[in-house]
């Protein structure tokens, strides 16, 4: 009987291949659809199903209509691993997705064996640094983020002493690693440096940690969930002082979750459906039309990362990988030339962007912009 | 004796030129799939002999994946040792911290031992994690290499799993071995009653040990080979809920019967696989059938086919009653033939 287990797990995992169909073109979306990153994978799946609806309902791409499918990741990175293979093998002509920076790490090396192109929506430094011709981002490297919430920190909120509470995983360690020295490059001193857990509940004792510390701004570096629950746990401790913070945490599923206690909240964001731009709004409004929510910053990444497929394969002619991996780097989108790229958007040699970015300040449960960063390297 | 032990053996040479071939087809992702339940039911089969066949109930076994997965990702990526060494220290260093932690298991049983065990998995963890310097960090350790092994590249998917298979029929047959000689029996002794085990000579206190620091090092082979398989390794692969998912795949397979472990192993690493045709309810539909498993037959799938075979005995025992009870009654009178 056993036997018959073994023999007919066999003839099961035979059955694991699914044919391609040759009048269409197969994006394979791997994504964090359960697990921690389930809010942000959920908001790029939607995003990245709208810009498919929309480019196949204007004859799709080069008259071939797309075929997008949605892996879920478990926001692990053996599953991601896995899923990502099977992508490859599935004959995937770019591979959308992950966001989470462990899962990409685990599963980068694949695509770039098989010189599949992989448009991914992470943000910690470390992927674009390892030398692979086939990793793109879709947002700001962390890395890019945080001088530039450094000078606001400095010149805007004045602070001399700021507390900084991250989130002990890659992103938030990254994100962390980052900020400390471009502070302390500022002669801004951290008052407090404050590791909390990946799905943590209760924030009390960080929250509590903050007030001691006494810092001029606290800075905070967390996932959607996490932000929304620290934030409520600093209002409670009646913290009044300024708090910053980069993208996640001016979210919108943040704002939704943390209602009130999001109110005040200040910093960096580099994509917001609320930005003063046409090309934001009306992806927003869409957005909102057909999920019934609003979208944040991933929901964004996944439906640009649709539209950047889409122009570059127009741009080289023809649906060839390395060819397209060539064009896309040091390529620039204008939204001038195709609105579906939402913002103007420059890829840099290593798979980094280049965009405008946003300063942005919660007021009565609505992110509003403060003011618009130049490109870095316009 | 051996008349009952070669129907095992048996199986084990049959599936070993079948799985050797079957794969050959699959593209890389299959190949994949197969090769982690292979080297999930290494670790599965450890945890097999520790709670199985020696009754400690142990949530470390994730924790024992996470010592061999580092041991061997450091020694290969940082220290460039050749992977059969590297498999080998992975595997004694497991072996060594089993013994470690298997002086508490003398002193507390059951629950209590899984509390000693999930908080050695927890520490585990944090090290992985917080020990930046060695381990990465969070950040994990990346390009872990797959083996030149006597000429042979390795790094394919199908000679990987080739590869992961011979470890897989080495480690199965030693399972074997050790729990057909004394040993194995002294296992089953202690499990089934330490006092009368005692005064029939059996050390239970070494014997004890052993039984955890073998199981722990099967954990740390699995994880030698998990390394090179994934080729990155963060410390999120080997929290406690993987300890969990191990305890689940034993209990599901069969805790206690030989192959357990691997249907166990089918059933927690491949069928999710499977259910992603399932689309977004992949997930829910495996946590139902993983609830109705536990409730149907708290014994695992092995004993769910072991039940079905004495229930089909026992009505074929029935049948023959059945049958048999009119000439019994005919010959010994109405009153005895109720009786049987």
């Amino acid at each position: 009987m056993t036997f018959k287990t073994f023999a007919a797990g066999v003839a099961l995992a035979a059955a694991f291949a699914a044919p391609a169909f040759a009048d269409t073109v197969k994006l394979i979306d791997v994504i964090e659809l359960s697990g921690p990153g389930a809010p942000a994978g959920t908001n790029w799946k939607n995003g990245s199903d709208l810009a498919v609806a929309e480019i196949n309902a204007k004859g799709g791409i080069l008259g071939k209509q797309i075929e997008l499918i949605h892996y879920d990741s478990q926001t692990n990175p053996g599953a991601t691993r896995a899923a990502v293979q099977r992508a490859v093998d599935e004959d995937a002509y770019v591979v959308l997705g992950p966001i989470f920076s462990g899962p990409i790490s685990a599963s980068m090396q694949i695509t770039q064996r098989a010189g599949v192109p992989q448009i991914v929506g992470g943000e910690a430094s470390a992927f674009t640094k390892q030398g692979n011709p086939y990793i793109f981002r879709t947002s700001l490297n962390q890395a890019d983020s945080m001088p530039k919430l450094a000078n606001y920190l400095r010149d805007e909120v004045k602070a001399k002493s700021v507390a900084v509470v991250w989130i002990n995983n890659d992103f938030g360690k990254g994100g962390r690693d980052a900020i400390i020295p471009e502070l302390q490059k500022r002669g801004i001193q951290v008052a407090a440096d404050i590791a909390t857990e990946s799905g943590q509940a209760d924030f009390a004792a960080d929250a509590i940690k903050v007030k001691n510390a006494n810092a001029d701004a606290v800075f905070v570096y967390l996932n959607e969930e996490e932000s929304a629950r620290f934030l409520r746990a600093v209002r409670q401790q009646g913290i009044a002082k300024p708090i910053i913070g980069e993208t996640t945490l001016l979210g919108a599923k943040v704002i939704e979750l943390a209602g009130d206690a999001a109110n005040g909240v200040k910093g960096h964001v580099g994509l917001l459906v609320d930005a003063p731009n046409p090309g934001f709004q009306a992806f927003g409004k869409k957005y909102m039309d057909k999920y019934g929510f609003t979208s944040d910053h991933n929901g964004i990444k996944g439906y640009t990362a649709v539209y950047t497929v889409k122009t570059i394969t127009e741009r080289i002619g023809k649906f060839d990988r390395e060819a397209f991996a060539k064009a896309l780097h040091g390529a620039r989108i204008d939204v001038a030339q195709e609105p579906g790229i939402l913002i103007d958007t420059k890829w840099l040699a290593n798979g980094d962007v280049d965009r405008e970015s946003f300063l942005v300040e919660v007021t009565n449960g609505k992110p509003v912009v403060k003011a618009t960063l130049p490109m870095i390297n316009p | 004796m051996t008349r009952k032990l070669n129907p095992t053996l048996l199986i084990v040479l049959l599936a070993f030129p079948i799985l050797w071939f079957a794969p050959a087809g699959l593209k890389s992702y299959g190949l994949y799939v197969v090769a982690l339940w292979l080297v999930m039911s290494i670790a599965a089969m450890g945890l097999n002999l520790t709670l199985g066949y020696a009754g400690l109930t142990s949530l470390a076994q994730g924790a024992f994946l996470g010592i061999g997965a580092y041991a061997t990702a450091i020694l290969t990526v940082k220290a460039g040792w050749s992977l059969p060494a590297s498999f080998l220290v992975s595997t004694g260093l497991s072996f060594a911290v089993g013994i470690v932690l298997g002086f508490p298991a003398l002193r507390v049983k059951h629950h209590y031992l899984a509390f000693v065990t999930l908080a050695f998995s927890v520490v585990v963890f944090l090290v992985a994690r917080n020990e930046e310097w060695l381990t990465g960090g969070v950040f994990g350790l990346a390009n872990i290499p797959r083996p030149v092994l006597f000429g042979i590249d390795l790094g394919g998917g199908l000679a990987f799993y080739r590869f992961v298979l011979c470890v897989t029929l080495v480690l199965t047959l030693v399972m074997w071995w050790l729990l057909h000689s004394p040993w194995g029996r002294a296992f089953l002794a202690i499990r089934e009653n330490a006092l009368r085990a005692a005064s029939l000579g059996i050390d239970i206190r070494a014997y004890t040990l052993l039984a955890f620091a073998i199981g722990s090092a099967f954990g740390g082979a699995a994880g030698s080979l998990y390394a090179p398989l994934v080729e990155f390794i963060d410390p999120a692969p080997f929290a406690l809920s993987a300890s969990f998912v191990l305890l689940l795949t034993v209990v599901a397979g069969g805790a206690g019967s030989f192959f357990g472990p691997f249907v166990g192993a089918f059933f927690s690493y491949m069928l999710p696989e499977l259910l992603r045709a399932t689309g977004g309810w992949y997930l829910i539909i495996y946590a139902a059938v993983v609830l109705v498993l536990v409730m149907v037959s708290p014994t695992g799938l092995l004993g769910l086919i072991d039940r079905w075979r004495d229930h089909r005995s026992q009505r074929r025992a029935a049948t023959i009653r059945a049958a048999a009870r009119p000439t019994l009654g005919a010959r010994q009178g109405p009153q005895q033939g109720s009786a049987s």
